[in-house]
């Protein structure tokens, strides 16, 4: 099975040098077809095995207290009035 | 608008609405973040920290079925949720639990005033992202972003039509009918400025005869090369969907008529320049990986939960609109207005049940809905009010209309006393009960007030001795002003002329 690696990675904001497209596509070729002995089986009209559950035992719409913001922010590395702070277009990506 | 007759307009509206839960749509963090301090409603749920698990809102699906049975649509048996990728600083999961080859609610419709049907595709629930600006560093001048979760989670549904609307009028009555059913259901205030409702307008045309609807998708007929659609962003209010949708259309015809290439775009309104503007251009198909949610299982739907939420369910405006003019013979355009927001719709049927006491409920839905449109709505209009924040309450309001009604005083007198007690607040029933004795007094005394205004007044009288008659009509405003509107004109009238003779 081919493999579009690079808009898989761009699709996850991953930067790949040419070098490494040319080392990763064969490493990710090999782990698609490892998994591609699943095709052989005939799914037709196989429901997804997955639980189910009723629906009045779904969560009630009563609020409980969230975190502070002290605590929502404690991870971010910049902040600015109460917000998290983040440089460039995406996820620190210019921080510099 | 554009008249050139050799396309058609073909629009699809997807418009987004949050739900008025308590909490949100996985976790029991607290929805009402409007002017909150930033990042304060949010857990490690909605903050999508790794291990923090959805747990589902029972009272957020019950609403979007509720949408759905409002808006005619076959309810599936159970809810699958799916994952849809992308990663902006506003998701922080890297995903929004979405739903994607099941919605819950499918194939419904609508009706327009104008009686034209705008199908519904889906609606499906989902959940929001986080709210994020955009800034530059005074001092770097570097670009950042500030994020606040507050919203993150919020129950979200998204209702799509089949691209069935031919018009831009017709995309902002849906809107409007959309809005209108949300607010009337107390599905949500849907509040376009505050963002509680966002209306996002596909637009393309296409030659008259070179294309087709089927199975709900617009397909080319022959050799005919579909021209690509633009998507219409950041539209803050109804009258923007319109007028985002005509200023398209212009353009894609002007783009024909200038021989250049439509290209498949994502633009955004402008509101203060009346215009779009480009924002990015879609030249590969947007790619999700959507995948099934593995954190939530399927969740069964038995018919009578369904049949419970359709409990919830009340008199919408097409229908009040029906019984308006059906039952109670008012103009189709009068039971619009009134019936255009549940509560004019609640106060009209009130009044209207305290009239029937003293005439027959055809008569009192006519007279209750003469004074609202010809009265109250007008005096709202002219102080740029609207009529709700007015402050009269039904009780007076009755009270003048049964008072009038009993002959104590003219229409006139009586909208002056409406706008008396909205400009002044006074006091309505002792104003009722002060005209009421008063127009005793009167009764008893009209003979003496009419010489008085006689002998005050020679000159009218002569007037109408010599084939003047007009001149009547000046002495019997004069009775009036002095019995304060309270006597009745046709008596006063029939007396000058019998003392004149």
């Amino acid at each position: 099975m081919k493999m579009d690696i690079k808009h898989t990675a761009e699709l996850s904001r991953i930067r790949l040098t040419d070098d490494e497209l040319k080392e990763f596509t064969p490493q990710m070729e090999s782990i698609l077809k490892s998994v591609e002995v699943l095709k052989e089986k005939d799914t037709t009209d196989i429901l997804p095995m997955k639980e189910h559950i009723p629906f009045d035992s779904l969560r009630n719409d009563i609020p409980k207290s969230s975190l502070t913001q002290e605590e929502v922010l404690k991870n971010c590395k910049h902040t600015e009035n109460g917000c998290a702070k983040i440089y460039g277009d995406i996820f620190g990506s210019d921080e510099g | 608008m554009n008249t050139d007759e050799h396309y058609d307009v073909i629009i699809g509206l997807e418009i987004h609405i949050q739900t008025k839960t308590k909490t949100k749509m996985f976790c029991s963090c607290p929805t009402g973040y409007f002017q909150e301090e930033p990042n304060t409603h949010v857990c490690p749920v909605c903050l999508g920290l790794p291990g923090a698990l959805p747990v589902v809102n029972k009272h957020a699906l019950e609403l979007c079925i509720l949408m759905g049975l409002a808006l005619n649509c076959e309810i599936d048996s159970q809810v699958h949720f799916d994952r849809k990728h992308y990663f902006y600083p506003d998701l922080p999961k890297g995903y929004q639990i979405s739903q994607y080859k099941r919605p819950i609610c499918h194939n419904g419709w609508v009706k327009l005033p104008s009686g034209t049907i705008v199908e519904i595709e889906r609606i499906h629930q989902e959940e929001d992202v986080a709210k994020s600006t955009h800034h530059i560093e005074s001092i770097s001048g570097k670009p950042y972003t500030l994020i606040d979760y507050n919203k993150s989670g919020v129950p979200l549904i998204e209702i799509v039509t089949k691209p069935c609307i031919t018009n831009a009028k017709d995309a902002k009555d849906y809107a409007t009918r959309i809005r209108q059913i949300a607010r009337y259901l107390d599905i949500s205030d849907a509040d376009m400025e505050k963002g509680q409702m966002r209306c996002e307008p596909n637009i393309s045309i296409q030659e008259k005869g070179k294309w087709q609807l089927k199975d709900g998708k617009i397909v080319p007929i022959g050799q005919y090369k579909l021209n690509p659609k633009t998507e219409v962003k950041n539209i803050g209010s109804i009258t923007a969907v319109e007028k985002a949708i005509e200023y398209e259309i212009q353009r894609m015809h002007d783009q024909i008529k200038n021989g250049e290439k439509i290209t498949q775009q994502t633009r955004g309104w402008n509101a203060d320049k009346n215009i779009t503007e480009f924002q990015r251009s879609k030249e590969s198909a947007d790619d999700y990986r959507y995948m099934p949610e593995p954190d939530i299982p399927i969740i069964d739907i038995p018919k009578d939960e369904v049949n419970k939420i359709k409990t919830m369910l009340v008199e919408l405006p097409d229908e009040k609109v029906q019984r308006y003019t059906n039952d109670w013979g008012l103009s189709k355009y009068s039971a619009e207005v009134i019936s255009s927001s549940k509560e004019s719709a609640y106060y009209f049927e009130n009044l209207q049940k305290r009239l029937s006491q003293i005439m027959t409920e055809k008569e009192a839905a006519k007279e209750a809905s003469n004074w609202l449109m010809g009265t109250i709505y007008a005096i709202a209009n002219k102080s740029g009010k609207d009529w709700s924040q007015l402050n009269i309450s039904l009780e007076e309001l009755s009270s003048i209309i049964l008072a009038f009604k009993d002959g104590i005083f003219t229409k006139s007198r009586a909208e002056e006393i409406i706008q008396q007690k909205i400009d002044t607040g006074c006091n309505i029933e002792e104003e009722i009960e002060r005209m009421r004795k008063q127009k005793g007094e009167n009764t008893t005394n009209i003979d003496a007030i009419i010489d008085t205004v006689i002998s005050q007044n020679q000159k009218a009288v002569e007037d109408f001795k010599n084939g003047k008659t007009a001149s009547i009509g000046f002495l019997v405003g004069q009775v009036m002003k002095a019995t304060n509107g309270t006597a009745d004109p046709n008596i006063v009238k029939n007396t000058l002329e019998k003392k004149l003779k």
